[in-house]
């Protein structure tokens, strides 16, 4: 009986392993941001493809890199930002796209397309955009909000949520100080840190991952958060009131490109493609409301998402806005200043 | 030493030789071999990393360099250090008089109901302590369950900050790392002679000074084990420190971990990772020598 019983698990283990595994080729790799790709999004794709999608993911760029460069993984899709694509096109670790394989690229409005950091779109296709601006709750802050400015000032000590990220708000003093935004060197730097010094004390939260958190539980009564983030507040609750900063801002642009290392080129660019699908790139904008570049999508989205100020802000406002470039080991120099301004 | 006295046999006792010490070898084998893989390749790499350089990208540049020592031992990296330290005592300290009544109490309950409560104190590991932080949060935010609680009571007449304080990294940490005090506590308690402590009753001393001279030093195994399993991971914690505190006080992992990753540079973190081991080192070889000297 016992030995009967054994032949018959075996058995369906084998059976049961036999299954799990799928062809070599159906594989398919991403590396992507966390709160970025819907899973459900994965899931139809392997729906449609029969191609099996293992997700990792991450928080920051610098962490995308760091696990890219030491060889730790193999990935066929990343998402990086605008500056890491200039970065890693440099130190050619991208690897070119074919862009007949994705005729979805059509859909891209033509202000996110030929961009400096991949002039030809070789090596990356837009994926989200979006920007860094002031949310307010106007329950609890009752003056008008119009700047960088005016939200570190002294009254707002203890009432104010920013970004876990020291050039973003290396960013914003530059800003603030009518220095461009990319020019980190040290002689601005001296410049930004007295303006630092004066900000970062009146910080009651830092918060990068989940900022909108501190807002909604009545932490913090204003922040400089990601635009998603804000769409979501503006969304939630009619109280919250979204403000493109006077100074101007960052304008982030995050694509998808294939490292130089992928395995499998052809499942990541039909990977590209279908994200660029308008069907699915609606699926994505109704999940995180972020800057959609995708024109053919923006077409069915509802009004309301389409008048979120925080997912679209108008053209006039997006001629204000800058890119970042890369700053290399300058990244260290700003991270340095924020932290012994945090540790005072 | 005692490792290496077994494997090679030195104890040859008598005219019947021992099994070869193939066996031995052979049953050390997975330990050393975690040993070696786990501990001393990933200490190895850390140190050879602290003298090296890197490129814009942050990729390592084997190139031979003092710098990143030489910036660690800066005052702002060091002040981190000892605020670290400060937040590590204070839990560890805290643990101990809390977790203490309690490790005594279990250890001391009828035997049936025992297990029972130290399933209790183990029920909160079922669950990822990164699930049971943000629980915290939904707890202790202004609009949260205490403040709503308290102020519909009438105690608090508006809602207390207590998310996002020095008050919320400490109570985060305690509350993790409470159930590794009361464990190794509760272990030197259950040993506990009862003869020990009716002698100390019968030979004239109060509750008191039985504690004192007779419970305490017996169950002291346990308070220095759970003082260490406290102490020493919750210097480098940066989760709970950041998600309770608000990232307004960088602790000396959160600083380390931003190296490994937004800040591009990996060498820095791994000199900052080595001179923390080293405290860890000093700081257990101290307290060997003054037990050997006890």
């Amino acid at each position: 009986m016992k030995k009967t019983t054994t032949l018959v698990l075996s058995a369906l283990a084998a059976i049961l392993v036999g299954c799990g595994k799928a062809p070599e080729a159906k594989k398919l790799s991403v590396f992507c941001w966390s709160e970025y790709i819907p899973q459900s999004v994965i899931e139809q794709f392997t729906k449609e493809t029969g191609i099996q999608v293992s997700v990792e993911n991450y928080a920051s760029n610098e962490e995308m890199l760091a696990k890219l460069t030491a060889g730790g993984g193999e990935y066929d899709i990343i998402q990086p930002s605008e500056y890491v694509v200039e970065a890693l096109i440099a130190q050619k670790l991208l690897h070119p796209i074919d862009k007949t394989k994705i005729p979805n690229l059509s859909n891209i409005a033509p202000q996110f397309l030929k961009m400096s950091f991949d002039p030809d779109n070789s090596f990356s296709v837009p994926f989200m955009a979006g920007t860094v601006g002031i949310v307010v709750n106007t329950d609890l802050i009752k003056d008008d909000i119009k700047s960088f400015a005016d939200v570190f000032k002294p009254d707002n000590k203890g009432k104010i949520v920013v970004l876990d990220d020291a050039r973003e708000i290396t960013a914003w003093a530059l800003l603030s100080q009518e220095l461009p935004i990319n020019d980190i060197s040290d002689a601005n730097l001296d410049k930004v840190k007295p303006v630092l010094a004066n900000w970062i004390p009146l910080v009651k939260v830092f918060d990068s991952d989940s900022p909108k958190t501190a807002l909604l539980n009545g932490d913090v009564a204003m922040g400089v958060v990601w635009g998603g983030e804000g769409a979501i507040l503006l969304q939630s609750n009619p109280k919250f009131r979204w403000i493109i900063p006077a100074e101007g801002t960052h304008l982030f642009i995050d694509s998808l490109a294939m490292p130089k290392t992928a395995k499998n080129v052809e499942n990541a660019e039909a990977f590209m493609n279908f994200i660029l699908r308008p069907d699915v790139s609606k699926k994505i904008s109704d999940a995180f409301p972020y800057t959609n570049p995708n024109l053919a999508a923006r077409k069915l989205l509802s009004e309301e998402q389409l008048n979120n100020k925080a997912s679209f802000p108008s053209d006039a406002d997006i001629a204000k806005m800058q890119v970042f470039r890369d700053i290399g080991t300058q990244g260290s120099k700003i991270d340095e200043i924020v932290t012994s301004l945090k540790a005072q | 030493m005692s490792l290496i006295a077994a494997v090679s046999g030195v104890h040859d006792s008598g005219g019947y030789r021992r099994p070869p010490n193939l066996v031995a070898w052979l049953v050390l084998m997975p330990l050393l071999a975690w040993l070696f893989l786990f501990v001393i390749v990933p200490t190895v790499m850390l140190v050879v990393v602290s003298f090296a350089e890197r490129d814009a990208l942050g990729r390592i540049v084997y190139d031979f360099t003092l710098q990143n020592y030489i910036r660690a031992f800066d005052w702002l990296w060091l002040k981190v250090l000892l605020s670290s330290l400060w937040y590590a005592l204070l839990t560890t300290l805290i643990c101990m008089f809390v977790g203490y009544p309690v490790a005594y109490t279990i250890g001391r309950a009828p035997l049936h109901w025992r297990g029972l409560l130290l399933m209790l104190v183990m029920v909160p590991f079922w669950t990822s302590f990164l699930i049971r932080t943000y629980a915290w949060i939904t707890i202790l935010s202004k609009d949260g369950l205490l403040n709503s609680l308290l102020v519909s009571a009438g105690i608090f007449s508006h809602s207390a900050e207590i998310l996002y304080t020095p008050f919320a990294i400490v109570l985060g940490l305690v509350y993790n790392f409470l159930p590794f005090m009361i464990l190794p506590i509760y272990t030197s308690v259950e040993k506990l002679d009862n003869a020990l402590i009716e002698a100390a009753y019968d030979l004239g001393a109060g509750p008191v000074r039985a504690f004192s001279q007779v419970i305490i030093p017996l169950t002291r195994p346990g308070i220095a084990a759970g003082a260490m399993l406290v102490f020493v991971p919750s210097i480098a914690m940066f989760a709970i420190t950041t998600l309770m505190g608000g990232g307004t006080n960088p602790t000396i992992g959160e600083v380390i971990f931003k190296q490994f990753t937004s800040g591009r540079n990996q060498p820095f973190g791994a000199a900052l990772g080595s001179i923390l081991l080293l405290i860890f080192v000093l700081a257990l070889w101290i307290t060997r020598k003054y037990r050997e000297e006890d």
